[in-house]
């Protein structure tokens, strides 16, 4: 495991990137020496609380790219799987889209030669209209004079335009149901291990990008944007090692008291009751890939009962991908009855894991192997 | 390239936001606005599917079910119009218009001295205070009439809140139902579910049987000091009740006993009103898409889509909204449509 800090060479990128503006600069690097076709990543919408996902094929157009966008519950995997899987491109990705590529790689829906993953840490993100809401609430700011948000020691930070901050306690804010989305308080895994490279500003001093090297290729995309001279670095004190290290050790700490706290409240009959059979949660799901194809809409099942019978709609996902739940909480972005589709996949996935060791999008096995607890659970 | 661009969801009139997904230059799929303040990224079905427009349009004019040259078709048009009484002519306008359409249709229709006719699911004469989706979030007691968790999911959403929060909610809708399911009581009758209604009340509905249960509903609303939310089928019904009066089903039928030429903008007016449609010596329908009423139109003018336009809807609590053109278009606006058709008469 190798470890450094960069930062851009660039000072236009390193004035917009959100710490050192290494990534910004790799993707300038890939793009000028024509290594991928474009990039994919964010850039704002209505406002910083409107992360639309952006591909970027000049590099002169990546600036408005740099940045962090915590309000921006964004997923780039089934958006290449769909749309972008002949082409060359790098990514950006928080630690639930590189799953969600790794899990598509597995079922060879995504080549992996194609793509170069430049990974983000991530504590979590909030979703827009609850972000909004929470800064009028809590930090009885007008959300709109906001220009920048960050999530540090414990909690959301906002900037505002005449550079004066106020933070909120996340656990405070997450105690009255505002905060991070519900599966991103779950969620375990907050260093994107499997990318090229995970970048982040825990461990990184004022003005430099922390970076873990995970493989070959990463080893490459910093070289090469050293060479190509938009990135200088140097190597990280061991305190800083260690420091990064123990703040992932108590996010994930926090993640699993969370998990332990929620699993077994859940009504999943309950909470089905309301289903309008949309399909959203399955058209959004970055696992289930196979839409023309689904057993959900063949015949044999009686497609006009509302709401539908578990067992034969929510039943056949939960047998089919729940193993390989990376638990994004795309599904609960988008059903319209605000039904905790995550939660109850995404438990299901944590005793599966608990059975086999396996962990979706992270662990190495080639696939999953073939078990499905769904059914004894319904 | 693959771009991602914000617009409204034409397929009822709740107005919630869709990302569309486009790739070099064709519409290719949906993808979750999580920035709209209405849905917050969340589309049903039929929102997500509103999208089907853009790969089922026309891709002709079409004279007695032929493709035909478009100026052709538009110079037939002229002549039936010239050829015929004003007062034998009647333009249908429709709430899947975005308001700009609607001036437009309205200016031409009263230009030439045609009638005009607007059909919004039988809801005329809305009396009382409209309620907005705040209101429904917090309130303590609700009347539904209709399923409109169903039907109109996002806005079925708040009413999930309102009942979270402890309101109560009495349904007047069938027994398997999820608005059924989550309401405190499913009430036989529209009589019985009125009768819940206490001071302060929200009545929400998306569909009446008459106008008389219409005048029975708001009556009662406006008695009760409660507030009325009418849920049209339609985008911008309640931006196009704002310019043209909405008629009942009885005077669309008197309407349409009385033209020989109807003009169907953006409409299938077939679809919702029963008449014998064969008895119109010429029907003219100017649509993104076929649909019935184009079925049984002699001439057909393809019009571009709403993912191709600029403009605005106006939601059933009555917020206006604007949305911008997703993809560009080959075909002609309705607007230009209308003025190259002044044109020439
Ligand atoms: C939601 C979120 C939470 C984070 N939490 C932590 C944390 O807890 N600890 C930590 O060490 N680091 C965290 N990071 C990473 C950190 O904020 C920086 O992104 C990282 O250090 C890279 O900095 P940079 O200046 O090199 O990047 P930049 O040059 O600014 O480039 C950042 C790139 O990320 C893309 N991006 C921005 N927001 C998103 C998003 N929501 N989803 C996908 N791509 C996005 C941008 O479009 C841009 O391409 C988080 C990042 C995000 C987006
Ligand atoms: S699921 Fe995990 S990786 Fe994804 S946004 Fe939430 S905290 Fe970040
Ligand atoms: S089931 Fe939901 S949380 Fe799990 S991978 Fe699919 S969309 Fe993400
Ligand atoms: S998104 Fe929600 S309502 Fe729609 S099918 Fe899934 S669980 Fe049912
Ligand atoms: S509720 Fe209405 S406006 Fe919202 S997505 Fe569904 S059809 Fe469209």
């Amino acid at each position: 495991m190798t470890y450094v800090l960069a930062k851009s060479k660039n000072s236009e990128i390193h004035e917009a990137g959100e710490c050192g503006g290494a990534v910004t600069s790799i993707f300038k690097y890939l793009l000028d020496e024509n290594l991928v076709d474009g990039v994919l990543t964010l850039s704002p919408g209505d406002d910083i609380y409107d992360g639309v996902p952006t591909f970027i094929a000049d590099s002169e157009d990546l600036i408005s790219t740099a940045g962090s966008y915590h309000c921006a519950p964004t997923m780039f995997g089934d958006l290449i799987q769909k749309y972008l899987s002949d082409k060359k491109i790098a990514v950006a990705v928080k630690p639930c889209d590189m799953r969600s590529i790794d899990e598509l790689i597995k079922r060879h829906k995504i080549n992996p030669e194609n793509i170069y993953t430049v990974g983000l840490n991530c504590g979590g993100t909030v979703s827009p209209i609850t972000g909004r809401k929470m800064i009028d609430l809590f930090y009885e700011i007008d959300p709109d004079d906001v220009v920048s948000e960050e999530i540090d020691k414990g909690q959301f930070i906002v900037e505002l335009k005449d550079g004066s901050k106020k933070g909120v306690k996340i656990h405070d804010l997450e105690q009255e149901g505002y905060g991070r989305r519900n599966n991103c308080q779950r969620c375990d895994i907050k260093i994107p291990r499997k990318a090229n490279i995970a970048c982040g500003n825990w461990g990184a001093s004022e003005g430099w990008t922390f970076v873990e090297i995970n493989d070959e290729k990463g080893e490459e995309l910093i070289k090469g944007a050293q060479k190509a001279g938009l990135l200088e670095t140097k190597s990280p004190s061991q305190d800083a090692i260690d420091a990064r290290s123990k703040v992932e050790g108590i996010m994930i700490k926090l993640s699993k008291k969370t998990q332990d706290a929620i699993y077994d409240k859940v009504n999943a009959m309950e909470e089905w009751n309301r289903c309008i059979r949309c399909y959203a949660c399955r058209d959004v799901c970055p696992i289930c890939w196979c839409h023309e194809n689904c057993e959900i809409n063949k015949s044999y099942f009686d497609e006009s009962q509302i709401p539908p019978k578990p067992i034969a709609f929510q039943g056949i996902r939960l047998s089919h991908m729940s193993f390989s739940c990376i638990d994004c909480g795309q599904c609960d972005d988008v059903c319209p009855m605000d039904i905790p589709v995550s939660l109850i996949f995404d438990k299901l996935q944590k005793k599966y894991s608990n059975r086999t060791g396996y962990i979706a999008g992270v662990s190495d096995d080639i696939k999953p192997p073939l078990y499905s607890p769904a059914k004894e659970e319904l | 390239m693959l771009e991602i661009k914000h617009t409204l969801c034409p397929s009822c009139s709740v107005g919630c936001g869709i990302n569309v997904v486009s790739y070099n230059g064709e519409v290719v799929g949906t993808n979750s606005y999580k920035r709209h303040p209405i849905n917050e990224g969340k589309n049903c079905l039929n929102g997500r599917n509103s999208i089907d427009m853009y790969k089922n349009k026309l891709k002709n004019a079409k004279i007695s079910n032929s493709d035909v040259d478009f100026e052709k078709a538009i110079d037939e048009v002229s002549n039936i119009l010239k050829s015929n009484e004003p007062e034998k002519i009647s333009v249908i306008c429709s709430g899947n218009n975005s308001i700009e359409e609607v001036n437009k249709i309205k200016e031409f229709a009263d230009s030439n001295g045609y009638n005009i006719g607007f059909y919004a699911d039988n809801f005329v004469n809305i009396a009382g205070d409209v309620a907005s989706y705040d209101e429904v979030e917090n309130a303590s007691n609700i009347i539904l009439i209709g399923d409109i968790l169903y039907e109109n999911p996002l806005l079925g959403r708040k009413i999930v809140h309102a009942k979270d929060n402890g309101a109560n909610v009495y349904s007047f809708v069938e027994n398997a139902s999820v608005t059924a399911n989550i309401s405190n009581e499913v009430c036989g009758s529209l009589d019985d579910v009125l009768d819940k209604i206490e001071d302060s009340s929200l009545v929400i509905y998306n569909h009446v049987e008459s106008s008389d249960d219409l005048d029975k509903i708001n009556d009662i609303t406006v008695k009760n000091n409660s507030k009325l939310l009418a849920v049209f089928s339609k985008c911008n019904s309640k931006g196009t009740a704002n310019i043209i009066t909405p008629s009942s089903k009885e005077e669309m039928v008197d309407l349409l006993n009385n033209s020989d030429v109807l003009l169907v903008f953006r409409d299938d007016i077939k679809s919702e009103i029963d008449f014998d449609y064969g008895k119109i010596k010429n029907i003219i329908s100017f649509t993104p898409c076929s649909n019935s009423t184009s079925d049984v139109s002699q001439i057909v003018i393809p019009i571009s889509s709403w993912l191709e336009n600029d403009g605005s809807f106006v939601n059933a609590m009555g917020l206006t909204q604007e949305f911008k053109a997703v993809i560009d278009s080959d075909d002609l606006s309705e607007i230009e449509v209308i003025e190259k058709i002044q044109d020439k008469l």
